[in-house]
């Protein structure tokens, strides 16, 4: 959709600063009422959702260019949705959405920044942002004997994601990933060496065509393999796989899980069975691509009635956030013997940002690490010994910051706690 | 008018190269137009900078400079309203987002020290913690906790916890030329029990009707009074928004919504509220309001508007009521069945029948989160009329004559349809009353001129012609000239205040007066 087409969107924006909030009924003290990280760090009202429309109407008008200051703003966010959803708890209008409607039209008009550039071209050129070179992505899954799907026909597909496959420190959680799922009866395949990046993160940074050429490949090679499920452990290609490989009628019937929903399932189906005890008070991490972006995509094409209030033909049904992935990854922490889980104030819908999406670990590393240490602080104020997640780029940022100061706080993956519970024998064994 | 380089790097010396900024894109930002009242124009003038001071001897130092420099500077919070806006070129913007901490909750004496960027949902939530509370403004929790910030202050909160003019005490202020004064307690100790001394007493000088609403130089702390509160420390929602609610009523609170068969009937039983001193929250919501309320879509808004609007014998209150234990629960229940009773009120069917619904909007009208679903939604503008501060009857009657008026635009098309009826509220246990009529429009150069140049004249006039005092809308220069004469010639005084604090017009006061011969 072009800016245009939000024209509507954004000039509904009132300016009551909700966007700038937790929803308010959530509440409960004066500290971590804060929902949008740009805003917190940067104070001028430019780096807030409702900000940030205003500029769009602006720029629509004519009476702003696309200056190198204007492009700072507009990437100095981590296109978290948490002003989507504050705004819309009162308001029916998209707040996300013209947002990133104002990076694609940065990335049409060519004023982007080197370090999304670069990442870019190695989309363009290798199908993955991250280095290193593809043949140690194979890594994660020696010894495992996993189908190639790229090779042979396959029901189930485990997609590790880049970060995970190109980053050997995490690429336990993939393993567990596909020891779990084996020990439930599952034989997911993979792409061993040669999975390609989703392209979701070149979609959130603006590159609207890169990611839909990427995703277009991706789903290629998915269709070719003939399976009916994709399984990931990584909150962002989960949210382009689900959400927005389906807002561009690019998901066929593939059907789209997490581990935290699939381990719910089998957890709940006695397929698998936490049975050795992980005795750990935790605080879960809700990373933003599972949780509000989670929520399934909602095609709508109508227009707005005339009138004096805002309905739609046929009626438009806002993504709020409500249907986000909030309890299955809840379920199967508290589905182990021994795991105390304790909340963080901003949770869930509200959850405060890890920091690194919307190409803001790249961009502006010291704001990514500003962004986790205040969620490590917030942590921090629980009690919990450690910080479980269900993302590797929420693990990794929450990780990077914490080198700075000497704590001793742990991250998890949610499948390295599950597996210590249900795979102790094989984890044992292995080391 | 851009700033020259000396001028910015003199405003940088005080804030900051991080804080300082003239940047058209975050200028931009800061001139989309407020929601209140949108016209024509979707941009207000641009501000020539921007400046996020983090104390109040910054704030001074920038004030003192936009009087070096002839320039005009604009203080604001969260930026609500349009009051919040440049009228024109040279005026700088103070955003005083980084002023935000609660710098003092004194639960003996019942009152916290808040600097302007507290909002009203901070404060609120650490007060229960505490076993009390705080009024809230109407515009909703988002907006600052400061009893002089927004407006009357009037709130959800204001049949038990008053409002902001009589809620203020001790004050700390930036004068339009720059000096700091300290109001009420505070200008002889370091104590903020009092807005009327032992010390200088300026309360109702730096007030007026409504606040001077950025005309009159920066409050940079105030102190507020706070009041008791018997419920839970933490209210204890859940669910995923937009569906948040408590799941139940919790122990000993209760909430009722009822119609009443004629004006006379409501002002009866808002009377015997008052007297017997049961509500914790009275508020004279209308079936429109009431709808926005509960619903999360305006599809949702529309049908249940449409239902509730059945069971509508006439002008309708929701009341909230808390007991201190069970059997002060049990006393205030059976008032309010007493009076119900002999009034003729009636429970609106379907309204609050389900606990969660019910729960969902106990909390939501404590906490006024609901304002925002209620003005904003429909189309993210409104307008109407904002009645004064008076006996309540007195308010009531005069909002209901605006509300007539309403149904005309209603008519020709030029406004949303909802009803004509108005929103009254009695507060401090009925020693008050006050009421608003809301307008909803799309908007358009039509409404707005008609609204500006038809309906708000005939409001006008209605309240001179029938003595029904000065309304809440009443501000800038063209408004004050015309009430002025019927009210003691305030508008004179108003002026002379203008120009005894503020001797160079630094304080840009398009909502407030401005000094002229």
């Amino acid at each position: 959709m072009t800016l245009a087409y939000y024209r509507q969107d954004m000039e509904t924006c009132c300016r009551c600063s909700a966007c700038k909030f937790i929803p308010l009924e959530r509440v409960t003290g004066y500290e971590y009422v804060a929902i949008c990280p740009s805003i917190a760090r940067y104070n001028f009202h430019a780096y807030s959702g409702g900000g940030r429309l205003g500029m769009g109407v602006a720029l629509l008008e004519g009476d702003l260019d696309y200056s190198d200051k204007l492009v700072e703003i507009i990437y100095n966010c981590q296109m978290c949705g948490g002003c989507d959803v504050s705004c819309k708890y009162a308001m029916d209008m998209d707040v996300l959405e013209p947002l990133n409607a104002i990076r694609i039209e940065c990335v049409s008009r060519g004023k982007t920044l080197p370090a999304l550039d670069r990442l870019i071209t190695k989309l363009r050129h290798g199908g993955t942002m991250l280095p290193p070179a593809p043949s140690a992505r194979k890594s994660w899954s020696d010894g495992l004997n996993l189908e190639d799907y790229t090779r042979q026909k396959v029901d189930l597909i485990y997609h590790a994601g880049c970060r995970i496959g190109q980053d050997p420190a995490m690429w336990k959680i993939a393993r567990y990933s596909v020891l779990l799922l084996r020990k439930a009866g599952l034989e997911p395949g993979i792409a061993p060496g040669s999975e390609l990046c989703c392209g979701g993160r070149a979609y959130e940074m603006g590159y609207q065509d890169d990611f839909l050429r990427q995703a277009r490949v991706v789903m290629k090679r998915i269709e070719q393999s003939g399976a009916k499920t994709l399984v990931t452990g990584c909150a962002e290609c989960y949210h382009a796989f689900k959400v927005l490989y389906d807002k561009f009628n690019l998901r066929g019937n593939l059907k789209v899980l997490h581990t935290s929903e699939i381990f719910a399932d089998l957890i709940s189906s006695g397929r698998l069975q936490p049975q050795q005890e992980v005795s750990l008070k935790i605080t879960y991490h809700d990373p933003c691509h599972l949780g509000r972006l989670g929520e399934p995509y909602t095609h709508w094409q109508g227009k707005q009635l005339p009138g004096h209030i805002r309905l739609f033909d046929p009626p438009r049904e806002f993504r709020r956030g409500t249907k986000g992935v909030y309890e299955p990854p809840r379920r199967v922490l508290k589905s182990i013997p021994g795991i105390q889980l304790v909340e963080m104030d901003r949770r869930k819908e509200y959850a405060w940002c890890c920091g690194a999406g919307g190409g803001v670990k790249e961009s502006n590393p010291a704001f990514a690490e500003w962004t986790a240490l205040q969620r490590l602080q917030e942590a921090g104020t629980t009690g919990a010994d450690a910080i479980v997640t269900a993302c590797p780029g929420c693990e990794k940022n929450l990780k990077d910051a914490l080198k700075k100061p000497a704590d001793q706080t742990r991250i998890y993956d949610l499948s390295e706690l599950l597996a210590r519970s249900v795979l102790k024998e094989e984890i044992d064994a292995a080391q | 008018m851009p700033l020259s380089k000396d001028q910015y790097a003199a405003f940088e010396d005080v804030v900051g190269p991080e804080n300082i900024s003239a940047e058209p894109a975050i200028l931009y930002s800061y001139s989309w137009r407020s929601g209140l009242y949108a016209g024509v124009e979707k941009f207000t003038p641009r501000f020539e900078a921007v400046v996020l001071p983090q104390s109040t001897e910054e704030v001074q130092a920038i004030v003192r400079l936009c009087n070096k420099f002839k320039l005009q500077f604009k203080a604001s919070s969260t930026g609500w309203g349009p009051y919040n806006d440049a009228a024109g070129p040279g005026v700088i913007r103070i955003d005083l987002r980084r002023m935000n901490r609660i710098i003092e909750i004194n639960e003996k004496n019942m009152y916290a020290v808040v600097e302007p960027y507290v909002i009203g949902a901070q404060l609120q939530a650490e007060l229960m913690k505490r076993g009390l509370n705080c009024n809230m403004c109407g515009a909703g929790s988002n907006c600052s906790a400061l009893p002089i910030a927004a407006h009357q202050g009037i709130g959800h909160m204001s049949q038990s916890a008053s409002y902001g003019e009589r809620n203020q005490l001790a004050l700390e202020w930036v004068t339009p030329d720059g000096e700091i004064i300290r109001l009420g307690s505070l200008g002889s100790s370091d104590e903020w029990f009092c807005g009327d001394g032992p010390g200088p007493s300026l309360r109702g000088l730096v007030r007026g009707n409504v606040v001077p609403l950025g005309g009159l130089g920066v409050y940079t702390k105030a102190a507020t009074k706070i009041y008791h509160w018997s419920g839970p420390p933490i209210f204890p929602v859940e669910g995923i928004s937009p569906h948040y609610s408590a799941g139940k009523i919790p122990h000993n609170f209760s909430i009722g919504f009822y119609s009443f068969p004629s004006m006379d009937k409501l002002d009866e039983a808002q009377q015997k509220v008052g007297e017997s001193e049961i509500a914790l929250e009275l508020m004279g919501f209308n079936a429109a309001m009431a709808a926005a309320n509960i619903a999360t879509s305006n599809e949702e808004e529309v049908k249940l508007f449409r239902e509730f609007s059945q069971y509508v014998q006439g002008p309708c209150f929701m009341i909230i009521i808390a007991g201190n234990s069970d059997r002060d629960f049990e006393y205030k229940t059976k008032v309010l069945s007493r009076i119900i009773n002999e009034t003729g009120g009636k429970a609106i069917p379907k309204l609050l029948d389900d606990p969660v619904v019910a729960a969902g909007c106990l909390w939501r009208w404590l906490r006024s989160t609901g304002s925002i679903r209620e003005v904003f939604r429909v189309s993210g503008c409104f307008g109407g009329e904002v009645g004064g501060t008076d006996c309540f009857r007195l308010m009531a009657d005069y909002i209901y004559k605006t509300g007539q008026m309403k149904g005309d635009l209603i008519k020709r098309g030029l406004v949303y349809d909802d009803g004509t009826s108005p929103f009254t509220q009695s507060f401090e246990h009925g020693h008050f009353g006050h009421g608003e009529l809301l307008i909803r429009y799309m908007p358009n150069p039509i409404t707005f001129k008609v609204l500006t140049t038809e309906f708000l004249v005939q409001a006008n006039e209605t309240a001179i012609r029938d003595h029904y005092g000065v309304p809440g809308h009443v501000f800038g220069d063209a408004a004050h000239d015309m009430y002025g004469p019927h009210c003691s010639s305030y508008h004179l005084w108003l002026r002379r205040i203008k120009k005894a604090f503020d001797p160079q017009g630094a304080s840009e006061a398009t909502h407030y007066i401005t000094v002229k011969e």
